[in-house]
């Protein structure tokens, strides 16, 4: 290749890292903007959420004393938690049994795990709570929780499908043939193997259902109103600073869990070699 | 073991249903048969958020030592859908005003006992007797509020004194309008000099038809943060309900709010007693202590709103009680009224402001 052949190559490679540096720096800067502006104004001495009057943590003080929003936060977290786990171990369940079975109907299960994606959830809401009313259930947190599940599963058995579908089957025969029992294979093969898409199908899970409004709306009960639900409630007034303190206490709820997490898995990696 | 796994399976899942089921049921029975006889007295609210204010709550529990939750809902439609599908549990709800008309037509709320009540005469008179609900037979008012207009002085001068300013093609991607049907055509049917409780085909066609003209000058249709926009400035006149508004122009001396000439609407949320509720006695109690004059008055001075309460105008703030946008002048109210029957309404427009909002 001639002189300036390479040179040329070489400045449209350094092009082109320039232009992906800076499209990413774009896009960290969308995501994350509106989070910072969050935070920012969360110290906003006034209440208008736009215009800087000064530095103050009164709607820190005002939310340590707002029993109604940590209600609501505990609502949310025991429903995303409960929902969560159940999607996951349901999805894990069906993945499997699909991945591993031709039973009859598998299509047919299939799609129905899928079908509260198509439907939207404003129907399946309303529907839940028909049937939820008919059949005398009483609504609080058992409701919340399997109306959540409803709209979650979908999700964890996608997540969980992918999971499965690279599972060697060799690998749970090999467990046998060494003299594992079907329930040892289980528990000392699939599920460690299973365990990060597990994590993963959580944590979306969890995510989905802590922002949930619409299926909380109609399967909620007396003294379970959601966060989501509770703030969105508050648009009617006005929502005051008092949500952006509350939403800077959950980032640096997850920023510290996430570096906790990141550390211990860098520490990992660093013992390992 | 494993030849009986499918049956073993089954029944393992049967098995888990069942208890759950039971565990459900079991919770609900043995909490109502309790609740009548020796379990502390329970009070179950659905409210509209910040109206009933938390000090207001927990004043009325350490009097009665009545267990009050309060859950709250985000619009009348979210509110009714709900109830109409049949979820039960709350005692007493807070509807607006063309509600209550909807719920009692859905034979969902029972007519008020006045007897229980006896702080009811400390309402304002056009309070005791609403327009929208004959001698409060199924709610008892508990705010008030207008439907008009909001202007920021800073890009339109002079005083606004009409709907037609929201027409005005000089204020074009400047406008906002409230995002709901009822409210929309309240400026619609008056613009126009019509009342809007018409049901004349030709009026609804013509206020159809005005609403369709105004689309391509606004900025859009806004039923939440309007009232920021406004004092951002990037709106400059909209259609408002007042309450939005007091926060702004509080902060923002540039903010006003007007009751259009052609006589705008009014508003109001009060109680209404759900025929499901549980516990009837204690939802009485809560209604009566509100209407009380000094717990009317605390919980105006506290969320700034307008009480319908007579007898505790005295004890206001005279800041909240000369505020334009929380207290509407009696005397600017005359032109203003409210849906006599929504539901018939609503089924008269939903076909033109479907259309309107699908472009």
């Amino acid at each position: 290749m001639s002189r300036t052949r390479r040179r040329w190559t070489q400045l449209r490679a350094g092009a082109l890292d320039t232009f992906f540096s800076v499209a990413t720096g774009v896009v960290y800067v969308f995501l994350l903007a509106p989070i910072v502006i969050v935070v920012v104004y969360s110290f906003d001495r006034s209440s208008t959420g736009f215009i800087w009057t000064g530095f103050s943590t009164h709607w820190y003080r005002t939310l340590f004393h707002d029993g109604q929003m940590w209600q609501a936060l505990r609502v949310s977290l025991v429903v995303g938690a409960a929902a969560a786990t159940c999607a996951t171990v349901l999805g894990t369940m069906s993945a499997y049994a699909m991945a591993r079975r031709r039973f009859r109907g598998r299509a047919l299960f299939n799609a129905l795990l899928l079908m509260p994606l198509v439907v939207p959830e404003i129907v399946l809401a309303v529907a839940f709570l028909v049937f939820l009313v008919r059949v005398r259930a009483p609504l609080g947190y058992f409701s919340l929780i399997c109306g959540h599940i409803l709209v979650v599963l979908p999700f964890t058995t996608l997540i969980m499908v992918a999971a499965t579908s690279g599972l060697h089957r060799d690998l749970e025969e090999a467990a046998a043939d060494l003299g594992a029992s079907p329930r040892q294979v289980v528990i000392r093969v699939i599920v460690p193997l299973l365990l990060p898409a597990m994590f993963a199908s959580f944590v979306l899970a969890f995510l989905f259902s802590f922002d949930d409004i619409v299926m909380s709306t109609f399967v909620n009960g007396v003294g379970t109103t959601t966060l989501p639900l509770l703030v969105y409630s508050m648009l009617k007034l006005g929502v005051s600073p008092e949500v952006n303190a509350l939403g800077t206490l959950l980032v640096a709820v997850t920023l510290v869990l996430l570096l906790t997490t990141g550390v211990r898995q860098a520490t990992v990696m660093l013992k390992r070699g | 073991m494993a030849k009986h796994f499918r049956l073993l399976a089954i029944a393992g899942v049967l098995l888990v249903g069942l208890v759950a089921l039971l565990a459900a049921c079991g919770s609900s029975n043995g909490g109502s048969s309790g609740s009548s006889s020796t379990a502390p007295k329970q009070l179950h609210i659905y409210a509209w958020s910040g109206e009933i204010p938390a000090s207001t709550v927990s004043a009325f529990e350490k009097a009665t030592g009545i267990k009050t939750t309060v859950d709250t809902f985000d619009s009348n439609e979210t509110m009714v859908s709900k109830l109409q599908s049949g979820a039960t549990g709350y005692d007493l709800v807070e509807p607006s005003q063309y509600a209550v008309q909807e719920l009692a037509q859905l034979n969902l709320i029972v007519a008020l006992d006045k007897s229980k009540l006896t702080n009811f005469s400390n309402l304002m008179p056009m309070f005791q007797n609403v327009i929208y609900d004959p001698g409060d037979k199924y709610s008892v008012p508990w705010i008030w509020g207008t439907t008009g207009l909001a202007y920021n002085d800073k890009y339109i001068k002079g005083p606004v004194t009409s709907w037609k300013a929201l027409w005005d093609p000089a204020y074009k991607g400047h406008i906002l309008m409230l995002d709901n049907m009822l409210a929309a055509y309240i400026a619609a049917f008056q613009v126009n000099g019509y009342n809007f409780n018409s049901t004349d085909k030709a009026q609804i066609a013509k206020a159809s038809q005005s609403l369709m003209q105004q689309r391509p000058l606004l900025m859009g249709y806004n039923a939440t943060n309007f009232a920021q926009l406004l004092s951002q400035g990037q709106c400059w006149i909209c259609e408002a309900w007042n309450s939005n508004i007091t926060p702004v122009a509080a902060s923002n001396k540039h903010i006003h709010y007007v009751l259009p000439k052609e006589g705008g609407s009014f508003w109001t949320d009060g109680f209404v007693l759900l025929k499901s509720a549980k516990n009837v006695d204690a939802a009485y109690q809560f209604i009566n202590y509100l209407l009380d004059p000094a717990v009317a008055a605390a919980a105006s001075n506290e969320a700034h709103f307008a009480t319908a309460n007579e007898a505790a105008l005295p004890q206001i703030k005279a800041s909240i009680r000369n505020d334009p946008t929380v207290y509407t002048p009696l005397s600017e109210l005359k032109h203003a009224t409210v849906f006599l029957n929504p539901t018939a309404q609503t089924a008269l427009l939903q076909a033109d402001w479907t259309k309107l909002r699908a472009q």
